[in-house]
């Protein structure tokens, strides 16, 4: 018999024990339901990863921060004067050594500044958290336009929830306007009078916050040049010394060995690729543990189809048998039932994944729910997997219906018809 | 032709054992219509598996159109029952589930007719007995006069040149039971086909050319007609 004729036998037979056959393939839906949401999750869930380690920092970027005593691992405390900084913080000194180690191409210290308020076109005077955008790191933006994600000198970013009280109608009217900052000395005794400068900025881009973003801090950011300038005009101690650095690689060298080297100078280092590393691992688990309990559910629907198709072959012996006086061949006899054990594999895989791709529409609530930016999808359906899963439950299916075939083959043509 | 030569069938072993057929011989000549007539347990059945390959001779041969059927490969023997011969039973055997057309593709399918050959054989066999209005209706449907001629149109849809009816009135009153024999014979007839027809009505067996009885087994009596007598078959 031809394979068409043998799949449009097998689907009408179906067709003709519908509660069956759906009950059947329901309980193989019920493992690929499982599995493609598990798959789904995980695809959502690595995505969703990828964009918080992006908003976050770059791969080729490490922070670099001196070895506390009370947290290292090699015991004893370090030797006066090998650091020219105080304990836990780092200078000129550990930049230069830094530097020093293959694969690094900059290192830009981690300067602290601070200003004494900030104010545009309203005159109003505000507090301003003042940092220094000196990496890569991807940050949302409501206005504007940023290059390599840093402003130029003599530029800032402003905080979306500064602009209107600085005096700006919108975001985007606050574009190229200019802002006043003032950078005050730091008083050596308490009531000594300010002295420092107020520094004019253009704005270049307006950020915004995120859930992307893990630590969003509200406030002024400026260029690495200015920064230190700021840094240097505040400096009164003479030596330079900051909490950290941040550690740029070259991007032919790998982030993992640059980061080991630096670790053997007595640093400590911390590089994004920790973080998702570990993230990683927490999602694999999650999918791997929901696809294992998808894997026993289509283990358990295997019975499902031997039994379901055992009857099948008990009550259809009299069918069986008058095929095999037509001058059926065993094999097509045989055929005939894998088939209509990989029919109900296939409207199993097609119902599980239907649903599983119906739940992919609550997205947004589930975004809604976990306080989730708009727009974030947590369950992301791949095609791929999808279609490798139906044709996976085919095949499991064919092999479930191996030894029921193997019986309606087997039936004695004679016996069979005599069954009444 | 169909030569049986000596045919011996038994079951079991030993003290159980039971002889279905002793030691039966007889020769059929194509377009003969044969009627095999005995008592239930007389071996008729048997005999006509035997003689369609559906079952083997435990010794002796069956041999058709040349060719031994305790010889050839059980494949073969599928392929000639696929394209040489057809059956019709008692009890039908049509797929009630299925539609007329369905049931009298089955035969086809098996023979791998191509698709596009197969509904004008279709049609032209549910014609041929008056069923071409229910060609998609569902088999469940019909009457038992109607299955049996459903179950005619599937047997006689390859044109096969070997027909065996197993009590093909068996199940039928008397006015729908002629009107199927009468199929039977015409196509027979017109067909140049063997029929044989395994019965214990002896109205039935009457009208057929040769009637061959069966008892415990044996061949107790095989009777030719006068082909002049067949007219008594039309009406």
């Amino acid at each position: 018999m031809k394979t068409t004729d043998i799949i449009r036998r097998a689907g009408r037979n179906l067709r003709q024990a519908k509660v069956r056959t759906l009950l059947t393939a329901l309980a193989i839906s019920v493992g690929a339901f499982t599995i493609t949401l598990a798959l789904a999750a995980g695809t959502g869930g690595k995505e969703y990863t990828d964009s918080l380690i992006e908003n976050n920092g770059d791969a080729r970027s490490l922070s670099v921060f001196a070895k506390n005593a009370s947290t290292g691992e090699d015991s004893g405390p370090k030797k006066y004067g090998a650091s020219e900084a105080s304990q836990g913080l780092l200078g000129k000194k550990d930049v230069d050594r830094i530097k020093k180690t293959m694969g690094v191409e900059s290192v830009t210290p981690m300067y602290s500044i601070s200003a004494t308020y900030v104010s545009g076109p309203s005159h109003t005077k505000y507090d301003a958290n003042l940092t220094i955008k000196a990496d890569q790191t991807h940050i949302p933006l409501a206005a504007g336009s940023l290059k390599n994600n840093q402003p130029r000198p003599g530029h800032v970013i402003v905080s979306d929830s500064y602009i209107e009280a600085l005096g700006f109608t919108s975001t985007k009217e606050a574009i190229d306007k200019t802002i006043k900052l003032r950078i005050d000395k730091p008083q050596l005794y308490p009531g000594q009078p300010a002295t420092g400068k107020n520094m004019k900025f253009t704005i270049e881009a307006v950020d915004k916050k995120s859930d992307r973003v893990l630590q969003y801090s509200k406030g002024i950011r400026v260029s690495a040049a200015d920064g230190k300038a700021i840094y240097d005009y505040q400096n009164i101690s003479g030596k330079d010394q900051y909490y950290g650095v941040t550690v740029r690689v070259k991007p032919n060298a790998d982030p993992a060995t640059v980061q080991a080297a630096i670790k053997k100078l007595d640093y400590e280092v911390f590089s994004l690729q920790d973080v998702q590393q570990v993230l990683f691992t927490f999602v694999n688990v999650v999918m791997g543990g929901a696809a294992g309990f998808g894997a026993l559910a289509i283990l358990a629907s295997i019975f499902g189809i031997i039994n379901t198709q055992y009857i099948s072959v008990l009550e259809r012996t009299q069918q069986i048998g008058l095929m095999k006086a037509l001058g059926a061949r065993r094999r097509d006899i045989g055929r005939l039932f894998r088939y209509e054990a990989a029919w109900v594999g296939f409207l199993g895989g097609i119902i599980g994944t239907g649903l599983a791709l119906l739940v992919g529409l609550l997205n947004p609530a589930i975004a809604d729910a976990l306080n989730l930016e708009k727009g974030t999808d947590l369950l992301i359906f791949k095609p791929l997997y999808s279609i490798v899963l139906i044709i996976a439950l085919v095949l499991v299916a064919v092999i479930a219906g191996y030894f029921p075939s193997r019986k309606a083959a087997k039936l004695d043509p004679i016996e069979a018809l005599r069954t009444e | 032709m169909i030569e049986v030569n000596e045919v011996i069938k038994t079951y079991g072993k030993k003290k159980n054992l039971f002889t279905a057929l002793d030691d039966v011989s007889f020769r059929i000549p194509d377009g003969q219509i044969t009627a095999i007539v005995g008592k239930s347990g007389s071996g008729k059945s048997t005999l006509m598996h035997v003689m369609s390959g559906l079952d083997h001779a435990s010794s002796g041969e069956v041999v058709v159109n040349g060719e031994s059927l305790s010889k050839m490969k059980q494949r073969n023997i599928d392929r000639f029952r696929a394209h040489q011969m057809s059956f019709i039973f008692q009890s039908f055997f049509v797929q009630g589930n299925e539609t007329c057309y369905d049931n009298v593709s089955l035969p086809l399918e098996i023979a791998n007719v191509p698709r596009s050959r197969r509904q004008k054989m279709i049609k032209d066999a549910l014609r041929a007995v008056e069923l071409e209005d229910k060609i998609r209706s569902k088999a469940k449907d019909l009457s038992g006069g109607q299955k049996q001629r459903l179950a005619i149109a599937r047997a006689i849809v390859g044109s096969p040149k070997i027909l065996f009816a197993d009590e093909p009135t068996g199940n039928l009153d008397s006015v729908t039971g002629e009107k199927i024999e009468k199929l039977l014979f015409d196509y027979a007839r017109r067909n140049k086909a063997t029929l044989i027809v395994v019965t214990h009505d002896s109205d039935l067996a009457g009208k057929c050319d040769r009637e061959i009885h069966m008892k415990d087994g044996k061949l107790v009596k095989d009777a030719m007609k006068k082909p002049a007598k067949k007219t008594g078959v039309r009406k």
